[in-house]
């Protein structure tokens, strides 16, 4: 049975056909819950209210977009209401990333080099790099987080989460981007530490 | 006007993701080759996103998977009726 027909037998009341709805999603939105929140129980919660909050609109559910990107922006508002105490600081402007803000071209300014990573799969399992690298996504402001796990860790088309989170397809590139240019300044950091 | 570096910057993802236009692609490049602070960036920018799905968390927990059949069920059948 194709999706657009579990659908319609959902709505109609069929409870075995709502469930293997979800269970075609539930592992994709619990892995996306886990990253957003960073703990368990808050994903658990997440997965949760989402799939109760799917029961209780599936009469509005329409078929414009696919069952499960319907299911992810349920997700994501259930996320945001759950984690809107989070204070995160604002990211940088993209060019602040760069080691000078000014007009000049970075190759001339040798004392403003980037630093090279060394292997950082190797250094990713002493499980350091790991933790960092959760506390830096976690860091990231709630809407910069979404738009970068979409894209990277859902693989999700930059149109297809401009749909989803209701953003023009630039803002939705630009907050990827920012993200994932904090993402790798902070890893950064980590690098030139260790091995610095 | 040749380019500066913070001029790429805002193209990269684009880049990174196979989805800049070939000319461009071919003008970052050649930039690339003779700027190394934006060719550590390149191979770092790739690599963060290595890392980060490195670490995809897998499945949902099978205690979660019963509780939650359970409560689907009780919503479901506050909405349509109890079914068998």
């Amino acid at each position: 049975m194709n999706e657009r027909e579990l659908v319609e037998k959902a709505r109609s009341g069929d409870f075995k056909a709502f469930t293997a709805l979800i269970n075609a999603h539930s592992n994709k939105i619990y892995a996306l819950a886990r990253r957003l929140s960073g703990n368990d129980q808050d994903a658990e919660d997440i997965v949760q209210d989402t799939f109760l909050k799917a029961i209780d609109k599936i009469d509005q559910f329409r078929g414009e977009a696919s069952f499960g990107t319907w299911l992810y922006s349920i997700a994501l508002n259930e996320g945001k209401s759950l984690l809107a105490k989070q204070k995160r600081a604002d990211l940088k402007p993209i060019e602040d990333y760069l080691p000078s803000n000014t007009a000049q071209e970075l190759h001339d300014v040798s004392h403003l080099k980037l630093f090279d990573w060394k292997d950082p799969h190797e250094v990713f399992e002493d499980g350091e790099l790991r933790k960092v690298l959760d506390e830096a996504i976690d860091e990231l402001p709630y809407e910069y987080r979404v738009a970068f796990l979409l894209r990277y860790h859902e693989e999700l088309s930059i149109k297809e989460i401009a749909g989803i989170i209701g953003e023009s397809v630039a803002a939705t590139k630009s907050r990827v981007l920012r993200a994932r240019l904090a993402l790798r300044d902070r890893l950064s950091g980590v690098f030139e530490e260790q091995y610095g | 006007m040749a380019k500066k570096c913070k001029d790429y910057v805002s193209e990269l993802n684009d880049y990174l993701d196979g989805e800049l236009a070939p000319e461009l692609c071919q003008e970052i490049e050649k930039h690339v080759g003779k700027c190394e602070n934006c060719r550590i960036m390149i191979n770092s920018m790739k690599q963060t996103v290595e890392l980060v799905c490195e670490g995809k968390p897998t499945q949902l927990p099978e205690e979660l998977q019963v509780r939650l059949n359970q409560a689907l069920k009780k919503r479901w059948d506050a909405k349509f009726g109890k079914q068998k």
